[in-house]
């Protein structure tokens, strides 16, 4: 059984009086422990795509099952606690909460869902943060961190609750090369270590390379979607650039 | 998400923007401020009047042994007529058969007539003679003066529903003798509770005697202010013992007025007496009788029915058949002011002059116009102050939508890591509570101090009772959970992938 099984997925906005076929039927099966690398210029609909998948959004027709739950059906609610539990979100623009330190960012999932104590929160916050690297960050705010060290704070963030799949959108967009190669690192180490699953947009081909499979949008439609024969291992390339 | 973590949130998001925080805050500050003070000039100024009606004696009611009635004055004390009191006749009630005494429908009520219309009655013919009013002094020379009234009596008056004070009286002439001073006064037998129901009392030194003196039926005194001035001057007379009746009492306070209008003076039946334990005097001159039972009603607006109820008790315990009349009298106070004069001719000549019992009726309704008008008042005030709580709310509403706009970013991240709709929608309520509760409470404290500004500088009359500060209180949460939920909801309603694409 596929983790994760799209069946005919439709997406249409209306701007104005102009319907907007976004998604004009996707078919597709991620199974547990891909790194998936989506790519397509903008407007491809790979954006639309994973606000679907991540149950940000409604499908106007079509079926989506996770973990063998037909999502594409339930309330708002509903989709709310599979947010809250199933899946993590890292995003181009990192979005932290400003004026609010790294460690309350990280504890924002365990507020919501089933109830937590402070003590208890802050605990596995300041886990998630060291298995990130920024231990000796914890009470520093967004704008006192760089962007590297912002990004980590939003992975750790979607790891609290310790979801089966992480969907990150252009989560290099805003990061220079060395840091977007420490990005792919802490994702292919979780995919490695946790088994969780990735499912990663870019428009950038290059960072695609760091998937174990990759998938185009064009148009709303997948117009490839093969294995990465040629994937690029993150941990070697850290090791030859220069630190700083 | 547990209800202390949205109050947490809410305060730790109000606590970033301190200065918008603080302004909105003022705006509901200054609208609990206002009605809370609003509502405690209203009810001081309700319950001054409530006091001077009461010292005004409007809820007082006599009840005189003896029944001596003018015509004019037919069924005074506002007694019942006469289908009424059928009714209200336990027998017929009760037995459903009428007794087989009945009244002749066509004969005349059976009241007595003791004086027909007389030249002398109307109250406004000048006289080169004396009246037989003015010969004869408010005491009426003992017309259909009668021992019909008993301690008993008393006791089962303050009993009734609606009264709220019962002092028993006997009052005769006296010579009093202390050293080698004399002094003739009136002697007034009461109970402990006449203090409480002569409102313009003040006690300049003592006190009144108490209620263990009374049931001893100890021989204590308290002298009016006129009578200790006459018998010792300026040197304090408590402590001191006079001659009553050949035995020795001991003073143990003096009686003074406390309102301007009234000054102890010679003959004045107030202070210018002495007040004794009514026991006392049944001891002393073996009498088990009283002359009257003075009543106050708890409500002025009680005071007709209060004094109906009276009625038809004493008639009850005194078993009188209804054909005969009662045997005392139950008179307002309303009614002895009016006859003792000191209404304008004009005034005088509309009230006396026209309808018998009409005057009863209009110092009632006076008192029960004044109620009605500072109630109005009170009214009329805290809903002028509500002006600037509906405007503290506007403040609060527009703070909050300002802030679901800048915090839409923060909504999006919220709900992508799961927060409900819901959630969103307390958090932003919680908020805007926080704003409108923190505000009020300060308005309390604001208004709290503002009203006793104003008791002082302007010597007003302020009350505040723990219900208006209650009230406030809620009304201020009640204007953050008004004011909030439109905002709240705006944010509740934010599609989570445009909350997060917002900049």
């Amino acid at each position: 059984m596929p983790l994760l099984r799209v069946r005919d997925l439709v997406k249409t906005y209306q701007v104005g009086d102009v319907a907007v076929r976004a998604l004009r039927g996707v078919t597709l099966d991620i199974h547990s422990g891909e790194f998936v690398a989506v790519v397509g210029p903008s407007g491809s609909g790979k954006s639309t795509f994973m606000h679907i998948l991540g149950c940000l959004d409604h499908p106007t027709s079509g079926e989506y099952w996770l973990e063998e739950r037909d999502v594409s059906r339930l309330n708002d609610d509903e989709l709310s606690a599979i947010r809250n539990r199933q899946i993590g979100f890292v995003f181009q623009g990192f979005n932290l909460l400003s004026r609010t330190s790294a460690v309350e960012n990280v504890e924002l999932p365990l507020l919501y869902g089933k109830s937590v104590s402070a003590s208890e929160r802050r605990k596995r916050a300041l886990a998630a943060l060291d298995a990130v690297g920024l231990a000796d960050r914890a009470e520093h705010h967004p704008n006192q961190l760089s962007g590297g060290q912002q990004q980590r704070v939003a992975i750790a963030r979607s790891l609290l609750n310790n979801p089966s799949i992480l969907f990150a959108d252009e989560p290099t967009g805003n990061l220079d090369s060395r840091t977007s190669v420490e990005v792919m690192d802490i994702f292919q180490r979780l995919k490695e270590e946790r088994g969780i699953t990735i499912v990663l947009i870019t428009h950038e081909p290059q960072v695609a390379e760091y998937g174990s499979r990759i998938i185009a949008f064009k148009d709303g439609q997948i117009v490839s979607d093969e294995a990465n024969s040629t994937q690029r291992l993150a941990v070697g390339e850290l090791a030859l650039l220069p630190v700083g | 998400m547990t209800i202390g973590s949205s109050v947490s949130i809410a305060l730790r998001a109000l606590s970033r923007n301190k200065l918008q925080t603080a302004l909105t805050t003022i705006g509901m500050t200054i609208g609990v401020a206002t009605v809370l003070t609003m509502i405690a000039l209203g009810s001081g100024a309700e319950a001054a009047i409530e006091q001077q009606v009461r010292a005004a004696g409007m809820n007082l009611i006599v009840v005189t042994a003896g029944n001596y009635k003018a015509k004019t004055e037919d069924d005074g004390g506002g007694v019942v007529d006469h289908q009424a009191r059928w009714d209200a006749d336990p027998r017929v009630r009760q037995g459903g058969r009428r007794p087989v005494v009945s009244p002749e429908p066509s004969a005349p009520s059976p009241r007595v007539v003791l004086a027909g219309f007389h030249p002398e009655d109307d109250p406004m013919e000048k006289h080169d003679h004396p009246t037989a009013r003015q010969r004869l002094g408010d005491t009426e020379a003992g017309l259909g003066m009668a021992a019909t009234l008993t301690p008993a009596d008393a006791e089962a008056i303050r009993k009734l529903r609606g009264v709220q004070y019962v002092s028993e009286g006997i009052h005769e002439n006296i010579h009093l003798t202390a050293g080698d001073k004399r002094w003739f006064t009136r002697y007034h037998g009461g109970d402990v509770s006449l203090p409480s129901i002569r409102r313009s009392w003040t006690f300049t030194s003592g006190r009144f005697f108490t209620a263990r003196e009374q049931s001893k039926q100890a021989p204590v005194v308290v002298l009016g202010a006129f009578v200790a001035q006459k018998l010792y001057g300026d040197v304090n007379p408590v402590g001191q013992q006079i001659m009553l009746w050949k035995q020795p009492f001991q003073v143990v306070g003096v009686v003074g007025s406390s309102s301007f209008m009234m000054t102890p003076a010679a003959g004045d039946d107030q202070f210018d007496a002495i007040y004794i334990p009514f026991t006392t005097i049944h001891r002393i001159l073996n009498l088990s009788k009283l002359n009257d039972i003075t009543i106050t009603a708890a409500s002025t607006g009680e005071v007709t029915r209060v004094s109906k109820d009276v009625t038809e008790l004493l008639r009850a315990r005194h078993g009188i058949s209804m054909t005969r009349p009662d045997d005392f009298t139950v008179a307002t106070q309303a009614r002895q002011s009016l006859a003792k004069g000191g209404l304008r001719p004009d005034v005088a000549r509309a009230v006396v002059g026209n309808v018998g019992g009409l005057e009863k009726v209009t110092l009632e309704q006076l008192g029960r116009t004044l109620d009605r008008a500072t109630k109005t008042m009170t009214a009329l005030l805290g809903s002028i102050a509500a002006v600037s709580l509906v405007v503290g709310g506007i403040g609060i509403m527009n703070i909050m939508l300002l802030s679901v706009t800048e915090r839409t970013r923060e909504i999006g991240i919220r709900r992508a890591v799961g927060a409900r709709a819901g959630d969103v929608l307390r958090q932003f309520l919680v908020e805007a509570i926080a704003l409108s509760v923190i505000g009020g409470l300060a308005g309390i404290l604001l208004g709290a101090v503002a009203s006793g500004i104003i008791a002082q500088m302007l010597r007003w009359s302020t009350s505040i009772s723990p219900a208006s500060v209650a009230l406030s209180f809620a009304v201020a949460a009640a204007v953050g959970v008004f004011f909030g939920y439109y905002p709240a909801r705006q944010a509740s309603r934010l599609d989570p992938i445009e909350s997060l694409r917002f900049e």
